[in-house]
């Protein structure tokens, strides 16, 4: 199954804050960044990847229609998801983050798909480990997958730090 | 979860590919192929005979090592958007600190080059190659004029950088307020506090025999040494890494050391590692480096002057000066927030193809770097195997006493754990001390960034090594930095100059450091 990056735009950061923003002092603990998609087709949405910066608990709605004669209606798909256990601490806060669909069940689009994508059906997740011989297929395949990768990359000389022999050198450079 | 298994994946296909390099694969090849020809290998169940051929004959074993060393040492891999910088430090503020901070050294070392006009790399003419192969043995004999180098950077040059970082994102104002920190470190780090500590180092518990405690001469053996050293023994015999590296939680015997510190440390002297031992030995007497000099300074500087290190001087230059030609060690920069200093073949200014890493290895060393060596010699008399062995430690430990990350290992979080710890238990203390211009951390900096060689006794440091060793950690060193301060707590009361607090906690070398960390960790009221 393969997976495409959905065109959107990302508009600025907004606070939600009380009075008027001009004359209060108050710094607001919450902000609101909206996330449009011109003119996709209907689409599944599978992950939402991001870098967070600062940014404690994220809670993400959708608005959603549900037919063509019914008004939009905003769901929320996730509720104060902690991205820092510590908001006072570096812990998360420049980290990269993905979301994954299966984390909110109500988290598709339009009912109809215009691409056929098969959905996929969540596994029967076992406690514990993971299945074994599903994990090695797997790791054939990024074996197979970082072969490609090395193979494509000139060999190193091993060991050696010179060029050639020589290793007469003038300055350090700074970039 | 399906993130937790792909997460395990990803894991286990990077140890692959990392140990798909090493000898221990084309070893186990080898075994494989060989085992073909043994009786209880059958056609039809290749694969489970030969697994358990290699548990019976103890590979599997070998294997288990290797991949626990991995996880040991490599970090988790990182999301996969994430880019390599992401990798070696998260926040952008302290990779921009440590670039800084490297752009100065190397201006430092440049202009050590041009007043000096010495290159920072020639190549010996064969004579003196001749002659240095002679005097391998006996480098200390040697009195070069050293007179024009000065070290690159000492400690206190450090922690006024550390001093000043700071997160654009923090604001704590500039004015004293309940949100400054009150010590030196004003970047919110997470820390532990005593009661997590206390879970982390359970093993350090009252009620839990310690060598260090448990093996003073007033304790009868029998009542936990002699258990001890058998249990210490059957680790070893059984070879499992993890099994010793839980073990020496509680200290390892005297004679039991040398090989459990190479046991958690998987080195195990192949013939391999030797010729390799050796081929860096000749990169030495080939090419002489600036960093030579620096190296011969700071051994001069600290471990000769020390009465416990200065008869290891010789061995000190044999594995310092050759660890500056191990272009391996370049690996460990994946994971460090320091990058290796580069530069061109002369008259190649620019082209990518004359780059080359100065020192080979990337690590310039500063005043005070050859005492991570020194505690080392009273364990290993090898040559190779000492060199192995300091330099598994740095790649795993050391590295973080010197970059500025974020990593709860690092010298930061280190200082930033110290100041804490002392701040919340041993609050009048601390007040006092930073009244009078003594801020504790300017006094245990020194302690942290050499990891106490050459303030501990040896057998006092050596303990608290088989404690890093055995958590995995660097924090233990902060735990101890804050134990220290509050046994002369009385004294420090009484001080009232930075220089009269220096005074007292100059000498450590009496210092006792399990009963310490016990105090300060299980006995003291919260």
């Amino acid at each position: 199954m393969s997976r495409v990056l959905v065109p959107c735009h990302v508009k600025g950061s907004v606070a939600l804050q009380v009075g008027d923003v001009r004359t209060s002092q108050g710094r607001p603990g919450v902000l609101v960044i909206d996330v449009t998609f011109p003119s996709v087709a209907p689409f599944e949405l599978q992950e939402i990847t991001f870098k967070n910066y600062y940014t404690a608990f994220l809670s993400i709605r959708v608005r959603q229609y549900t037919s063509a004669h019914t008004p939009a209606k905003w769901v929320t798909c996730l509720r104060d998801y902690c991205l820092m256990p510590d908001p006072h601490s570096e812990e998360g806060a420049q980290e990269y983050v993905s979301l994954f669909k299966h984390q909110s069940p109500s988290m598709t689009f339009p009912k109809w798909l215009s691409h056929p994508v098969p959905c996929e059906q969540p596994a029967l997740l076992r406690e514990g480990l993971p299945d074994p011989s599903r994990v090695s297929s797997e790791v054939q395949q990024m074996w197979a997958l970082t072969e490609m990768i090395r193979a494509s990359h000139t060999s190193a000389r091993i060991g050696r730090f010179d060029v050639d022999g020589c290793y007469d050198l003038n300055l350090l450079s700074y970039t | 979860m399906l993130q937790e298994e792909s997460d395990l994946s990803l894991i286990i296909a990077q140890i692959v590919q990392k140990l798909k390099g090493s000898n221990l694969y084309s070893q186990l090849e080898r075994q494989a192929w060989a085992s073909l020809q043994r009786p209880e290998i059958k056609l039809e169940s290749l694969k489970e005979d030969i697994k358990e051929f290699f548990k019976i004959s103890g590979w599997e074993k070998k294997l288990q090592n290797a991949v626990y060393s991995e996880l040991s040492v490599f970090p988790l891999p990182s999301h996969p958007a994430a880019p390599p910088e992401h990798l070696k430090e998260p926040l952008v503020y302290m990779r921009k600190a440590q670039g800084s901070w490297e752009k100065r050294i190397l201006k430092s070392l440049n202009s050590m080059c041009t007043e000096l006009s010495i290159p920072l790399a020639r190549k010996r003419p064969v004579g003196e190659q001749k002659e240095l192969l002679n005097k391998w043995n006996e480098m200390g004999t040697d009195e070069p004029d050293l007179s024009l180098f000065r070290p690159v950077y000492a400690p206190k040059d450090f922690l006024e950088v550390l001093i000043n970082l700071r997160n654009p994102n923090y604001e704590n104002g500039d004015s004293l307020s309940f949100r400054t920190h009150l010590g030196l470190i004003q970047v919110p780090l997470k820390v532990k506090d005593i009661p997590e500590l206390k879970e982390c180092f359970v093993e350090l518990g009252l009620n839990i025999g310690q060598l260090g405690i448990d093996d003073s001469t007033q304790v009868p053996p029998e009542l936990f040494e002699n258990e001890h050293v058998r249990i210490g023994q059957k680790v070893l015999s059984e070879q499992d890494s993890a099994a010793a590296q839980q073990y020496i939680r509680q200290g390892s015997p005297t004679a039991l050391r040398a090989e459990l510190w190479a046991l958690i440390l998987n080195i195990s002297s192949q013939p391999e590692d030797v010729l390799y031992y050796e081929q860096l030995k000749t990169n030495v007497i080939q090419h002489d480096l600036l960093v030579d000099s620096l190296i011969y300074k700071d051994v001069k500087l600290t471990a000769s002057n020390d009465d416990y290190y200065f008869v290891f001087e010789d061995y000190l230059y044999q594995v310092l000066l050759c660890f500056s030609r191990d272009t391996s060690v370049l690996s460990h920069f994946a994971f460090n927030s320091a990058s290796p200093p580069k530069s061109y073949i002369r008259g190649k200014l620019g082209l990518e193809e004359y780059a080359v890493f100065y020192p080979p290895n990337g690590v310039i060393p500063f005043h005070g770097f050859s005492m991570y060596v020194a505690p080392l010699c009273f364990l290993y008399h090898e040559p190779s195997k000492l060199y192995q062995i300091f330099r598994e430690m740095y790649v795993r430990f050391f590295f973080r006493l010197h970059s500025i990350s974020s990593h709860p290992s690092g010298i930061v979080s280190l200082c930033l754990l110290f100041e804490t710890l002392l701040q919340t238990y041993l609050p009048q203390l601390f007040y006092h001390l930073r009244e009078i211009g003594a801020q504790p951390l300017r006094i245990s900096f020194k302690w942290m960034v050499r990891a106490f060689s050459g303030y501990l006794a040896t057998d006092q440091l050596l303990l608290l090594w088989d404690r890093i060793l055995g958590y995995n950690s660097l924090e233990i060193l902060a735990v101890l930095a804050a134990a220290v301060f509050a046994f002369r707590a009385v004294n420090l009361m009484e001080v009232t100059s930075l220089a009269a607090a220096e005074a007292v906690l100059a000498d450590l070398s009496t210092l006792k450091v399990m009963p310490l960390l016990q105090i300060f960790l299980f006995a003291t009221v919260t």
